[in-house]
């Protein structure tokens, strides 16, 4: 295991300008500390840690601490639902920011995921693992056939062939197959059983953990979060993830190396259109209610301007983005102290996206990463 | 009613849906051969298409939106439908053509998916800036009073007036556009660019001006095409991105840059479209009667996936891939 992780990191990392500096200079003790949390921080098992450590936090945060909660004006729903997109835009990322491909079709895999899991609730089998492993195994199959048409041709015609293709998707499911997904009214009558037989997802855990946490709902998507970073990171530091980097940074030239493009892109396209299916499973299993928009191609634009907002080619940035747009969707349109923004939401989010596309292509953790280079550097030079 | 009949109405009420597809894709088309430039904002262009020629050509009462509450709440020029017929492309051409110098412009170097990106940004800041405008509930667009109404046609009997000015309207764009682009001196220097832009600068000749002409012309067949689909479709905020999609798929399954690939691919998904809303299965031994009309949307797309199949560079594509 260690050996793997070594063998990946020198490719995992570009060279830093503040790493370089404290290499060469590397006699104060204070840029010793820096590179060795440097070495630290980059290791799979810290980042996995600290994203426990973070959705631990996140809903007290959010919801209960004192001061802070209050000024966010969070609930724990909004906590869990923040975990779900965040799952579904880390798995886009996957795609956009480390692959190079924007598809616009991912609402089609959110939604397949979404209506899989709900209709198996409400006619087969109530356990979420099952109704979740299921769906995801569904979704799967869908990934292979829409990726496979949607990757017959390159460059743009990706966006707009995912496109055509999940809104086909949408329409099948709102009059062909309304037997089965409920059309208009979406799919109702969902009711997702007790975790492992015992645990009802509505109660609380028990003492410290309900206090951080809340629910077993939230417990049990933040331990799916837990585990998408964990493959996410293995997929990433693996040779297939060292492909993908390729294709992003040149294609014709991966091409020539000799890899299979277009196998690696579909591979890329399974692979996050898995946590696509994940994240709409758990979005049925969090809201017990299938939406038809689930499917429809504003689903896949929210998670497209999540995962810029926050920042391509990151762990925690879809995250970030995920987290501010559905703030700012559920809190700051409802009304109190933002009445005077709230009708405005949306447009608003709309030239925040396109400043951040056109100013900012590295999007807010993006800006922060940079930002701390420039501290470190500054730090440096003293 | 006999079976020509029903084949010559599946016909018409093709090509007039056709001939909406028809009109977002060849702007689409050509501004995506010559420039290279993903419009994802082209959906916007029509709704701007929509708004202003329902400003322009009646009053309407607006009941929500910013504008009702400040109390312009009945607004409208009530110029009569040519009026907007001519005002509508001329805004649009204008309004394209800035879209080139300070939209399209800075970001031709930049990669494609950034162009999806920021017109996709713009569309949903166009989006939402008519909902906070007009309201997000739907306008009714009237026809025309001198085209409204049915007129009798041999064999197939009564039909919408409008719908035939529709396709009338937009056959005489397309004969004017496709000429533009194939004979004159315009037209070379645009094709000359879509092939090499490097050599045609190289040539001495400035290549800037016909884009940004390319671009204003795309912008406004696509207001004309707000115009006249607006008395058959509903007028709200929503409506530019499900016209979209399809005009995407005509220029997809057409080929890129081919303004006669847009036409036969418009035709094609525009034909299946009627054909699935008005066939039924009937088979009264066993009895079967199902209507395909649920299918009408699903079916264009399934006819897009068959061609790429089959085609990968559409229709009339030719082998050469932009990328």
């Amino acid at each position: 295991m260690h050996v793997s992780d070594e063998g990946a990191n020198p490719t995992e990392t570009e060279p830093d300008r503040g790493e370089t500096v404290g290499g060469t200079t590397g006699t104060t003790p204070l840029s010793d500390v820096r590179a060795r949390w440097k070495r630290v921080r980059e290791r799979e098992s810290t980042i996995i840690g600290l994203t426990i450590v973070g959705v631990a936090l996140f809903p007290y945060l959010l919801v209960r601490a004192p001061v802070i909660s209050e000024l966010l004006q969070g609930y724990q729903k909004l906590a869990s639902l923040i975990l779900v997109w965040g799952i579904f835009a880390i798995g886009f990322d996957l795609l956009l920011g480390r692959t190079g491909l924007l598809s616009f079709g991912h609402a089609a895999l959110w939604g397949t995921g979404a209506y899989a899991a709900g209709w198996l609730s409400a006619n087969v089998v109530q356990s979420p693992l099952v109704i979740v492993g299921v769906a995801v195994l569904f979704t799967v199959v869908l990934s292979v056939v829409l990726g496979v048409l949607s990757l017959r041709r390159g460059g743009i015609y990706f966006a707009i062939l995912t496109l055509a293709f999940a809104q086909m998707i949408y329409y099948m499911a709102s009059a062909p197959l309304a037997f089965i997904t409920g059309g208009d009214n979406g799919l109702t009558g969902v009711e997702i059983g007790p975790l492992l037989g015992s645990f009802d997802l509505g109660t609380e855990l028990p003492s410290v953990a309900g206090t951080l946490l809340g629910t077993w709902r939230y417990a049990f998507i933040a331990a799916a979060l837990v585990a998408s970073v964990a493959a996410i990171l293995r997929i990433l530091n693996s040779p297939y993830g060292v492909v993908f980097r390729a294709i992003h940074g040149n294609e014709r030239r991966a091409e020539f190396v000799g890899f299979n493009v277009r196998r690696y892109k579909l591979a890329a396209f399974v692979l996050s259109g898995t946590f696509a299916g994940l994240a709409g499973a758990l979005f049925t299993v969090q809201g017990e209610y299938v939406p038809l928009a689930s499917l429809y191609w504003t689903t896949s634009g929210e998670v497209v301007i999540m995962t810029v907002l926050g920042g391509v080619g990151t762990l925690i940035g879809p995250v970030i983005g995920a987290g501010i747009y559905l703030w700012v969707e559920n809190v700051v349109s409802g009304g109190y102290p933002f009445d005077w923004i709230g009708p405005y939401w949306h447009l608003v989010l709309g030239l925040v996206f396109v400043i951040v596309v056109v100013l900012f292509p590295q999007g807010i953790w993006g800006v922060v990463e940079d930002g701390r280079a420039w501290i470190t550097a500054r730090l440096e030079e003293r | 009613m006999s079976l020509l009949a029903e084949a010559a109405r599946i016909l018409l009420n093709g090509l007039q849906t056709g001939a909406i597809y028809v009109l977002l894709a060849i702007g689409l088309s050509i501004i995506l051969g010559t420039l290279k430039f993903v419009n994802f904002a082209h959906g916007a262009l029509y709704v701007v298409g929509l708004y202003v020629g329902l400003l322009v050509s009646q009053e309407t009462t607006f009941s929500q939106g910013q504008l009702a509450e400040f109390g312009f709440g009945t607004l409208g020029l009530d110029l009569g439908f040519l009026a907007a017929l001519i005002i509508v492309p001329i805004v649009v051409f204008v309004l394209g053509i800035a879209m080139e110098r300070f939209v399209a412009r800075p970001f031709y170097d930049r990669p494609d998916t950034d162009q999806i990106l920021l017109t996709f940004g713009l569309a949903i800041v166009a989006q939402q800036a008519f909902r906070v405008l007009f309201g997000g509930n739907s306008q009714s667009f009237s026809q025309p009073e001198w085209a409204s109404g049915a007129v009798e046609l041999p064999l197939v009997g009564g039909f919408p007036q409008w719908r035939l000015w529709v396709i009338a309207i937009t056959g005489l764009l397309v004969v004017l556009v496709y000429a533009l682009i194939e004979f004159t001196d315009f037209g070379l220097t645009v094709r000359a660019g879509t092939q090499d832009a490097e050599m045609v600068q190289l040539l001495g000749i400035r290549i800037t001006r016909p884009y940004i002409v390319v671009f204003g012309i795309g912008a406004a067949l696509a207001g004309v095409a707000g115009v006249v689909g607006g008395p058959l479709t509903v007028v709200n905020p929503t409506v530019g991105t499900d016209v979209l999609v399809p005009a995407f798929l005509t220029v997809v399954i057409g080929g890129l840059g081919s303004i006669r690939g847009a036409v036969l691919g418009g035709l094609i998904l525009g034909i299946t479209q009627s054909f699935l809303i008005q066939w039924s299965l009937v088979i009264p031994a066993l009895g079967i009667d199902y209507g395909f009309a649920p299918w009408s949307q699903v079916g264009i797309y399934a006819i897009a996936a068959v061609i790429l199949l089959v085609r990968p560079q559409g229709l009339l594509g030719s082998e050469v891939e932009i990328s």
